[in-house]
């Protein structure tokens, strides 16, 4: 056979499953810069070797079609693409606007339970320290 | 005996372009590719400990990168599964290195496989093999009518995550009976009973390794080792074959031939 | 959860309630099941007939929204039946007179009137419970999507209480968390009353040291709005900006029609998101985010496990991770404080100001995390909450009244509709329907029908049938089946072409804020 000249690369990275709150233990199979398949792992203190329909896929929605891949602003009525400092730049002219406009209790900010504990803190953070608003929550009620 | 990090070098030095065996990643044991003999990971390749399903992984390897030869670290059921994968054409034996670990007497009472060991030792001492027949037993010991029962309860438990199927090696369709909808009625727990774990079980006769990833990835404890390795003795029994043992002959339930006799098959048609 | 997934295998009685554990937790489902192996007893309530209540010993099949109601009813039993634990209750707990004056009138006749539940399974279902030396209680959104959702879990704590089944191994109750971080989303201060830790912002004290953590002055001592407040305020034009990071309301939420009124009148929605989806379409901007292959970071799993996520790969595209995105728009308006070069930096600003975090590092979480309360470097983590006492010393017996979901059937909408999640599917769908095997099981919406409401409207199993409330109408497929009982009808809410959250109510409990989403009024036509 003929080698293709890729650069020999394959992985496996230890992460944890981002479906339910059971937080099982997955590998992450990493071959040629992307993500291609789940293992679980084996010694695992939740899912001990394990994992439901969902863990066995988790990987897959990485690379949809589906996903975001550039910043958009709306002009026109339309969200455009747009650079990343542009797009920066309107969100926190947005929210300055109102906060100084309306006040700060005027701006509400949507933490996440699908994002890692470092982002919520920077949000809330955002919210409290920056904007000065407690309006912050996330979908822990639905 | 020489230390896996030795073994590990030498191959590459030797000409292959990766080694894959196991390395400690913070504690956890993972697969890991070795590309580079001079690689800080050699210091942290380790033996024993976890299983994981080399032969699937290098199926990938070997179709992802087709002129590269790769060595792999393996136990008698990896041995067992790449020859069997050969026979397959997943794998290409030409491409790969075997360097052989023995389970340890342990591993080997813990498992219960006929054949705790690979060909040829490089790493460990050959155990005796401790065939586990227990569940067997308690099955055979049960009327028909009972044991369709006993597997029923088993089978109860499923919650279809297809760990079964995803982590065995001797699993490699592109389409996968389980997923056709005339045959396993899609999106409900338990799948229906037997048709599931029926395809399953013909789909593992002449081809099951008795790795026992299967089992391990269960998160129902479904005792899926004992189905499967029942199936080999009758295979055996009946038509002298057992999986993975010998490179040249031909499991006896491959009748349909290789994907090219198919497809001449069809042009006939 | 107080005690961790594990210690189920110990447990003598497990008794699920709301929760379809084995499809929406399902390796702690399996861990329910293992138990049973091992001799333990299961009970299982739940409005619809669900995998695990074949393996139980009772199970008891409710009428959506009378959970305290059945819930007094089992204390009711205990307490008349001299089964509870009067050593805990005297060494533990204050308040036994008044819990035992409340529910003596939910007596197992009175409940079944309420609930549906017959009376001498509520009776069984008392004694198992209260016969054991080590009885786990595991729950979901069953019990706390209700207006009465505080009094739901103050009730399953009464029954924990009474019996003594707390602090021990295979004791607790034990609420799974539904998303992967959801309890981490909480421990951090994404809620709108306390900062990290469950620190209340209107709190002197917390409120100061935050500011001196975080080098700023008047910090607001007002709490916050819930995410079903924040809509309200949008609608009525209150609240005029809001930056959304990685949620989907336009299909998670209840009322979704009302909803979109109230995102349309923004002046501002930022949203960041690893995915095009339904709330997008209202943005004014739009933020690529990476997903969790594609950065490092810790998430908390329900038994407050902290966890690694690993960067994997690169982001796709032009996407970055949330902390990078939130740091730059922090540092755009001018903010200080948002320096970091690492999620491990940031990581290492909570463990300062978070006493239950302060003992945790990225070394120390390896492949297998650690569970908080960790207050220092040389501290374990903590298996098992409340082992010698509560944090606020005894613990306290609260007696709830039965009261009635907010919106009842009637002749117009005679059904009560619930919802919920499907095994092969999460959430809003975002990422199962963009995952192939999964979409492979299952990719439409449906709605269950119990087959006596299904032979009186004339509809059969497939058949294309309307679903609408006060709130909307959604199209889907009738499945008939008797999973669900007489006048209770059930749809997942994964779809966004047939929203099940169109229809839903978002009348909410006055004290979690937490929506009705498991109870409203509806009506099927063909």
């Amino acid at each position: 056979m003929v080698d293709n000249g890729k650069e020999l690369s394959y992985r496996l990275v230890p992460s944890t499953c981002v479906y339910c709150g059971t937080g099982c233990g997955v590998l992450l199979e990493v071959m040629d810069g992307r993500v291609t398949g789940t293992l679980p792992q084996k010694d695992h203190p939740v899912s001990w070797g394990a994992l439901c329909v969902k863990g066995w896929a988790v990987h897959e929605f990485v690379h949809s079609e589906r996903r975001l891949t550039a910043p958009l602003v709306r002009s026109g009525g339309e969200l455009k693409e747009t650079d990343w400092d542009t797009a920066l730049a309107a969100v926190a002219e947005g929210l300055s606007r109102v906060a100084k406009e309306h006040g700060p209790d005027a701006v509400g900010f949507f933490a996440s339970a699908r994002c890692t504990n470092e982002e919520n803190y920077l949000l809330q953070k955002l919210a409290r320290a920056v904007v000065g608003t407690n309006n912050v929550d996330h979908c822990a009620r639905l | 005996m020489s230390d896996l990090k030795d073994l590990v070098r030498e191959k590459l030095k030797d000409g292959v372009d990766a080694f894959l065996c196991l390395k400690d990643e913070e504690g956890t044991l993972l697969p890991a590719l070795i590309t580079d003999a001079d690689s800080p990971e050699l210091e942290l390749v380790e033996a024993g400990g976890a299983r994981y399903p080399m032969g699937k992984i290098l199926i990938d390897l070997l179709r992802e990168y087709p002129g590269k030869r790769f060595a792999v670290l393996v136990r008698g059921c990896d041995e067992r599964a790449l020859v069997e994968l050969s026979k397959l054409e997943q794998v290409d034996l030409d491409r790969l290195v075997m360097v052989g670990l023995a389970c340890t007497a342990e591993e080997a009472r813990a498992c219960g496989c006929t054949r705790p060991y690979p060909s040829e030792i490089a790493l460990g001492e050959k155990a005796e093999a401790a065939p586990g027949r227990e569940t067997i037993e308690e099955v055979e010991a049960l009327s028909e009518a009972e044991r369709l029962r006993w597997w029923k309860e088993q089978f109860s438990r499923c919650i279809k995550c297809y760990g079964c199927r995803n982590v065995c090696p001797m699993c490699f369709c592109k389409d996968c009976a389980l997923e056709n909808p005339h045959l396993v009625e899609p999106g409900v727990i338990p799948p229906e009973f037997p048709s599931f774990h029926v395809i399953r079980a013909l789909d593992m006769t002449g081809r099951c390794v008795d790795c026992g990833l299967c089992e391990e990835a269960c998160p129902a404890d479904i005792p899926l080792r004992s189905l499967y390795r029942k199936m080999q003795e009758i295979m055996e029994e009946k038509l002298g074959y057992r999986a993975g043992e010998s490179p040249d002959e031909k499991s006896p339930l491959s009748f349909l031939g290789s994907e090219q006799d198919i497809e001449k098959l069809e042009r006939e048609q | 959860m107080t005690n961790s997934i594990g210690e189920l295998e110990d447990a003598e009685v497990i008794l699920v309630v709301g929760s379809n554990t084995t499809e929406q937790h399902p390796i702690i489902g399996e861990r329910i099941l293992a138990a049973v192996r091992k001799g333990a007893k299961l009970i299982v309530i739940d409005p619809r007939t669900i995998h695990l209540s074949s393996f139980a010993e009772v199970f008891l099949r409710p009428r959506p929204g009378s959970e305290v109601a059945y819930l007094n009813g089992l204390a009711n039993v205990i307490i008349s039946e001299g089964l509870e634990d009067r050593d805990f209750i005297a060494s533990r707990t204050e308040g036994f007179e008044e819990l035992k004056k409340a529910v003596a009138e939910y007596t197992p006749a009175k409940v079944e009137e309420i609930s549906g539940i017959p009376a001498q399974d509520l009776v069984a279902a008392a004694r198992l419970y209260a016969g054991a030396d080590r009885a786990s209680i595991v729950y979901c959104m069953g019990i706390t999507q209700h207006t009465t959702g505080t009094d739901n879990v103050l009730a399953l704590a009464n029954l924990a209480m009474l019996t003594g089944n707390v602090g021990r191994p295979g004791t607790g109750v034990n609420p799974l968390r539904g998303q992967n971080n959801v309890q981490g989303a909480c421990d951090m201060g994404g809620l709108p009353n306390v900062f990290t830790g469950y620190q209340r912002v209107d709190s002197e004290e917390a409120a100061a040291k935050f500011e001196a953590a975080w080098g700023v002055e008047g910090l607001s001592r007002k709490v916050g709005l819930t995410i079903t407040e924040m809509t309200e305020k949008a609608a009525e034009g209150e609240l005029r900006a809001l930056f959304i990071m990685g949620e989907n309301p336009m299909v998670s939420d209840p009322d979704i029609n009302h909803v979109r009124q109230a995102l349309e009148k923004l002046d501002f929605l930022a949203v960041a998101d690893i995915m095009d989806n339904e709330t997008l379409r209202y943005a004014h901007v739009a933020l690529p985010a990476a997903s969790f292959a594609e950065k490092d970071g810790t998430i908390t799993n329900t038994e407050r496990r902290v966890q690694r996520v690993r960067k994997a790969i690169e982001p796709v595209g032009e996407a970055k991770p949330d902390w990078e995105i939130v740091c730059a728009v922090a540092r755009k308006m001018g903010a200080s404080g948002f320096n970091f070069l690492s999620p491990e930096e940031v990581f290492e600003e909570i463990r300062k100001v978070t006493p239950s975090y302060a003992g945790i590092t990225y070394a120390r979480l390896g492949t297998r995390g650690l569970q908080w309360p960790c207050p220092a470097e040389d501290h374990p983590g903590t298996p098992i909450l409340h082992a010698e006492s509560f944090p606020i010393g005894k613990g306290r017996f609260t007696p709830c009244e039965f009261r009635e979901p907010a919106e009842l059937p009637d002749e117009e909408y005679p059904l009560t509709l619930t919802t919920g999640r499907l095994l092969f599917h999460y959430h809003t769908g975002t990422m199962t329907r963009r995952s192939p095997s999964l979409v492979r099981e299952i990719d439409r919406a449906f709605v269950e029908v119990n087959p006596a409401d299904a032979a009186e409207l004339g509809i059969r199993d497939g058949d294309r049938v309307k679903v609408s409330s006060r709130r909307g109408v959604v199209e889907v497929d009738a499945k008939v089946t008797d999973k669900v009982g007489k006048g209770v009808i059930f749809m997942p809410f994964h779809f966004a072409e047939a929203a099940a959250n169109l229809l839903t109510n978002s009348a909410f409990d006055p004290v979690s804020k937490i929506p009705e989403l498991k109870v409203c009024a509806a009506r099927i036509e063909k």
